[in-house]
């Protein structure tokens, strides 16, 4: 009780001079901070506009700002023990504004606060309480930063932070100090005057460090594009993407400004982690970088002194960086942004690049195959053509239509539907969606691709798609939204789970786990080829005058693990977890099948198989393969089964898995985990 | 130097084509036209030459109306200006007929170098450059897979059989086959296709060019190939069966 009677010792009087002192002080301070902000809010302002930028919805701006900001909740998520201790030192600047309010107006006899009275008395303390959490937060984040030393902080060691760190840690500690000392002492006096030192000197260092996200970041969090992964859209004739600092939009000005260093992104980053040259963080910098030496109205290119084109293209757009981000940067839009401004000038050259772009200039599919390939599949599977009639319409994409692990997952999921009763139709024709090259900035291609498809859509009428791969989906339902409508859609984990109460559930042990249990597929896909020509006309109604051999898909099964168990764990793909927030759905499909088990980095968290951002058509990767890394990681858990559910993901597994041999653990889709729980019977329907 | 590239609208590589009515021709409404790949690469060796060398290149393609879209898409690439010559009976016509219309186009011009693809994707005759050529009195190369300017004229890496090529040196003009392969080809840009909105496109008709377009060959009929598949199993012990096998592949198929 004695200690909660102590008050808040003030200063009684100030002599003249002291007033003045203070007077000046305050005001070379707040010159010096506008004087070194004022150039940066420049920079931002005068940046180009933001395309379509619209306030709305209001609602999920202000939420956010309450969740991310107010509750810090991202910070404390994702880095519990530093972003508590961040937290704290934020809440702790929150509850001083009115006490430092208060001690300047001390300074000139106009103190507002009483210590002694009812509201000065609980106010003084309740920002103790936090004053005591704010000195313990800094404290842990100078030993963090300077001893523990994370590599994501970077490898130099910045002594700025330390001086704030410091200055922080002097403010905590006057404050409290205070309560101990009595009224009008001199100790409560040289108190008062080491506090208003160190705010005096605090403010002039926040513009040109990272503590600028002290005042940016609010904005920046709260003036995000809404969305994940959102590209903006270009405008006008003079619009290619990032190209030179005039295309540098207010949100991306804003943004790399706001950057508070903390490298989560990087921590995240699968290619950073896999010994590139990309580092998300240092793409933010460098746009900070460009800004401060060019400014925004520059025509210098981007790509060069601040930033490097190599590294701009070893993104797979995974968006782990977006997703970490506690001060709302959105790196994707810029990563996109940069390669748009360099493949929509000509000026990436990539010899793996230009062949992609090529193959879908001339043919319909990423994999730069005969659509013909495509029509021989579909014959053989005697998969319906879509007409109208039926709800869904079944797209198979590049990986479904063309690649053999892919038409093994379209082919089981078919079978589920055919189980379920669902009536679906493939489309006669289909091109790639565009997501690759959506990804690697080429939007001639993606225009024309999504232009043609919508087209092929509203002309067979198609109202809800379904699909195995999140690519598709994503691109789809978000990305084609700047050319038309496109029609529902949605990820075949999303459907099954929706009927997972009717799905047969597999029992323990079942002998359906043996891996090599995959005759249905191997018949299905290579038998009908003794089918005469004439008679497949027949089933299709279409002429299919090349039926070729439809590679036999089998020898893609990886081998049983030494210790078969019923456990699957489960892997996340970037396009249907971030960008979709589906985690739910793909696990309740799996876990009919099995006991699901998790990788220690999954859900929001989850590394990626190294495919995406049009990455899995760019051959060779520089320094570890992001698919190793990621299957190392899936195999030492234990589980004797691989639950994929993204055919991109499954193919750069079932490359990294093929090194390991006998001890690789089997790899499947969750249509492939749900399908072989299916009656037997089923298996002949179509 | 002054370039000027042929290019010919041909069906897409993935379109699946249906003969029409007539018989004579292909039903081209459902289908989808692209740029002739050997002429791609002819249009990559002009842009090539045009960068070491300065000079211009001009697009020269006879077609309907839907060509413009295969023309526009050369401009993007960096061709400068292009001519059209309309024609809407380009499929009965025969490689004389085509090489006519071309070769009056291309004089108008005085090029230095007229480069063609090797054949069409679509008819497939592989006569058009040579035609041309004969019409326009110049020398000329085929199945050729590089181009080098050099002090007195070009030297042409033509391939020949079983590996072998020979480098030939000819004076310009000339005209030269460009065949499939030689280069890389480069990807169409935004930025391209946005400064070809900007770019001429002249269009002429045979009657400009004095061209009365009757062919000394006429196409009679178009059929689809008939295909046939045969399954062999080999006899015998595994090891004589692979030998058979072998055998087989050497030498009825000719794929080892």
């Amino acid at each position: 009780m004695s200690l909660l009677s102590a008050t808040l010792a003030e200063p009684q009087s100030f002599a003249t001079w002291e007033k003045l002192l203070l007077s000046a002080l305050i005001i070379a301070s707040a010159m010096l901070f506008f004087r070194r902000l004022a150039p940066i809010l420049n920079r931002i302002l005068k940046s180009r506009k933001d395309p379509n930028f619209s306030l709305a919805p209001l609602r999920k701006r202000i939420w956010d700002f309450f969740w991310e900001v107010v509750c810090q909740a991202k910070v404390i998520r994702e880095r519990p023990l530093p972003g508590l201790a961040h937290a704290f030192v934020f809440w702790g600047f929150c509850a001083f504004a009115l006490v430092t309010l208060n001690h300047f107006a001390v300074g000139f006899g106009l103190g507002f606060l009483d210590p002694v009275g009812f509201f000065g008395r609980f106010y003084s303390w309740f920002a103790a309480i936090f004053a005591a959490a704010c000195a313990i937060g800094i404290f842990g984040l100078f030993v963090r930063r300077f001893f523990v030393r994370p590599r994501w902080l970077g490898e130099k060691i910045s002594y700025e932070s330390g001086i704030i760190a410091a200055l922080i840690f002097i403010l905590m500690v006057t404050y409290l100090a205070a309560f101990a000392v009595k009224s009008a002492s001199p100790a409560a006096l040289a108190l008062w005057w080491i506090h208003s030192l160190s705010i005096l000197v605090f403010l002039p260092i926040i513009p040109h460090t990272k503590h600028l996200h002290l005042v940016l970041s609010p904005a920046t969090i709260f003036l995000s594009r809404g969305g994940f992964s959102k590209i903006p859209p270009l405008v006008g004739d003079e619009d290619f993407g990032l190209v030179t600092g005039k295309d540098l939009t207010q949100l991306t000005s804003l943004q790399s400004y706001s950057c508070v260093e903390c490298g989560r992104c990087t921590e995240h980053c699968p290619a950073n982690n896999t010994g590139k040259e990309l580092n998300p963080k240092e793409i933010i910098l460098g746009l900070r970088g460009y800004l401060n030496e060019f400014g925004p109205s520059s025509e210098q290119n981007i790509i060069g002194k601040y930033n490097s084109i190599t590294a701009d293209f070893q993104c797979t757009t995974c968006g782990a960086c977006e997703y970490q981000c506690p001060v709302g940067i959105e790196h994707l839009p810029i990563i996109i942004g940069l390669r748009r401004g360099a493949v929509n000038t000509g000026a990436w050259e990539d010899e793996h690049g230009a062949k992609l772009f090529l193959a879908l200039e001339r043919g319909s599919n990423a994999l730069g195959m005969s659509a013909s390939e495509r029509d021989k599949f579909i014959q053989k599977q005697a998969f319906p053509i879509f007409d109208g009639t039926q709800e869904y319409c079944l797209w198979l994409g590049c990986m479904g239509g063309y690649d053999p692990k892919g038409r093994e997952i379209v082919a089981d999921f078919a079978r589920v539907m055919n189980y379920l009763g669902t009536s679906y139709g493939v489309l006669r024709k289909e091109k790639c969606t565009g997501d690759p090259v959506r990804r690697l900035g080429n939007d001639l291609l993606f225009q024309q691709l999504a232009e043609s498809n919508l087209e092929t859509l509203a002309q067979n009428r198609v109202k809800k798609i379904v699909t195995i791969c999140p690519h598709c989906v994503r691109t789809i339902q978000e990305d084609w939204k700047e050319f038309g409508t496109p029609p529902e859609i949605e990820h075949h984990s999303e459907f099954l789970a929706r009927y997972a109460d009717k799905l047969p559930k597999r029992s323990e042990g079942a002998e359906g786990f043996n891996p090599r249990n995959t005759s249905t597929i191997q018949e299905r896909v290579s038998a009908p080829a003794e089918t005469p020509v004439a008679e497949q006309r027949q089933v299709s109604g279409h002429d299919f005058s090349h039926a070729e051999n439809i590679p036999d898909p089998s020898g893609a099964l990886a081998p049983a693990p030494q210790t078969p168990n019923n456990k699957i764990v489960f892997h996340d793909p970037c396009y249907l977890g971030r960008y979709r927030n589906v985690y739910e759905e793909p696990r309740a499909v799996a876990s009919l099948a099995g006991e699901v088990v998790e990788a220690p980095r999954s859900h929001e968290r989850s590394f990626c198989c190294g495919a995406g951002g049009g990455l899995v058509f760019l051959g060779e990767e520089t320094g570890d393969r992001v698919s190793h890394n990621r299957a190392n990681e899936l195999i030492a858990t234990g589980a004797s089964t691989i639950g994929t559910a993204c055919p991109f993901c499954n193919s750069m597994f079932r490359d990294a898995l093929a090194e390991k041999g006998d001890a690789a653990p089997q790899l499947l889709d969750i249509a492939q985990l749900t399908a072989r729980a299916l009656p037997k019977s089923s298996a002949a329907q179509s | 130097m002054k370039i000027i590239v042929c290019i010919k609208q041909v069906p897409e590589r993935d379109a699946q084509v249906r003969i029409s009515s007539s018989g004579k021709w292909i039903e081209e409404s459902d289908i989808q036209f692209a740029m002739n790949e050997s002429d791609a690469y002819a249009l990559e060796e002009a842009l090539q030459l045009k960068e070491k060398h300065g000079g211009e290149v001009i697009v020269l393609s006879a077609g309907p109306e839907r060509a413009g879209t295969t023309i526009r898409e050369a401009l993007a690439k960096g061709a400068d200006r292009a001519i059209q010559v309309e024609s809407d009976n380009l499929n009965q016509l025969d490689a004389l007929g085509v090489a006519q219309l071309l070769s009056a186009a291309a004089k108008q011009e005085s090029p230095d170098l007229v480069l063609t693809g090797l054949q069409s994707d679509d008819l497939g005759y592989g006569q058009t450059g040579v035609i041309m050529a004969e019409l326009m009195g110049l020398p000329h190369a085929s199945l050729i897979l590089n181009v080098e300017k050099t002090d007195n004229g070009v030297t042409v890496k033509r391939e020949l059989e079983e590996g072998w090529f020979q480098n030939i040196d000819l004076s310009l003009p000339a005209v030269l086959m460009i065949q499939s392969g030689g280069t890389k080809l480069r990807y169409a840009t935004l930025m391209g296709i946005k400064k070809a909105k900007t770019k001429e496109l002249r269009k002429v008709s045979a009657a400009d060019l004095g061209q009365s377009a009757a062919p000394a060959a006429t196409l009679e009929k178009i059929t689809q190939p008939q295909k046939q598949k045969s399954t062999q199993i080999i006899p015998g012990s595994p090891k004589e069966a692979a030998a058979t096998l072998v055998e087989k592949l050497k030498f009825e198929v000719r794929v080892i």
